[in-house]
């Protein structure tokens, strides 16, 4: 689907208000693909391959705390909101040959968003549209349970 | 335990696989039988459909005799969609014969396997024969459930083994 003019202006307005607000780089963890007939993959015996992919810009901001009815969610982890540049998981989309951005966030295990830092659970990824094509993608992700207080 | 796990697993997935080559999943970029222990992959929200799913339940270890007896159940689900050509109108069909498959795997003789050590099994070195058998006992269908279009079921299938010396 080729672009219009609007939809263009609106992923570059959004790159550099990205960059403005201070536009960090984070990494997607990918599970590299499985190893043809190593049967010690299936029966749990041998741990697979991963890789990181930069994702730049990216505007990190804490994520509200999720209420339930009027009590706050048992799960007290911190979560984040990660809105990511549409131009860079479109060039990811395309170089990894997967059919959407959707199926790239749904097989990546999580997100980096430092050296050292934990791995960020990804619990929801939605995108904000112009004319059908987005501009920015949402990630809304989670700390490990076991960085909860 | 884990070396009868191992080996049930893929004594399943080989009989299932000669029955229906057609029967394939895709996993990390790669097509295999379309067989899987789920605690063996990555946990994931999606569950595979036109697939056999292995989870391993209940455990139990009787040591009256000089080599533990070890009856495990293994809890094997199975949904599908149908087919999108057919407007998931087959779905019912298609549940049957993976109904059919798993019971001619699991019915087929023999119902007992030698178990095997698939430890090394990475290193170079080849899978080796232990000194006993894995045996099962036919497996248990439950209802069929719906849940919007899936059609789905899960048939329970009790696996015993000796634990040998040394054996984890």
């Amino acid at each position: 689907m080729s672009q219009t003019n609007n939809q263009v202006c609106a992923a570059r307005a959004a790159d550099v208000l990205l960059r403005a607000l201070g536009g960090c780089s984070v990494r997607l963890r990918m599970l590299a693909p499985a190893v043809p007939a190593d049967p010690t993959e299936q029966l749990g015996l041998a741990t697979p391959e991963f890789q990181d992919l930069a994702l730049a810009p990216v505007v990190c901001r804490k994520a509200r705390a999720a209420v339930n009815g009027n009590q706050l969610s048992t799960d007290q982890a911190a979560r984040w909101d990660l809105l990511v540049s549409a131009t860079a998981v479109e060039k990811l989309v395309g170089s990894l040959a997967y059919a959407s951005a959707s199926v790239l966030f749904a097989n990546a295990c999580g997100v980096l968003t430092g050296e050292g830092a934990e791995l960020l659970e990804i619990l929801s990824a939605t995108q904000e549209p112009l004319l059908g094509r987005p501009y920015v993608y949402r990630l809304l992700v989670r700390a490990p349970l076991a960085q909860a207080v | 335990m884990q070396n009868a796990k191992d080996t049930f697993y893929t004594m399943l997935q080989g009989r299932l696989a000669a029955l229906n080559p057609a029967r394939t999943i895709v996993l990390r970029g790669l097509e295999r039988p379309g067989t899987l222990v789920e605690e063996n992959e990555l946990p994931t929200a999606q569950v595979p459909v036109d697939a056999f799913r292995l989870q391993w339940t209940a455990l139990q270890v009787t040591s009256a005799s000089p080599l533990r007896w070890v009856a495990m159940e293994c809890s094997i689900e199975y949904a599908t969609d149908g087919s999108p050509g057919n407007g998931g109108m087959d779905r019912g069909r298609l549940l049957a014969a993976m109904d059919a498959e798993l019971a001619a795997a699991l019915g087929a003789e023999p119902h007992a396997v030698a178990k095997m050590n698939y430890a090394n099994a990475g290193s170079g070195s080849s899978v080796t024969a232990m000194g006993t058998n894995i045996f099962w006992a036919d497996p248990v269908f439950a209802a069929a459930a719906a849940a919007g279009e899936r059609l789905q079921r899960t048939a329970t299938v009790r696996v015993f083994a000796y634990q040998e010396a040394g054996e984890l």
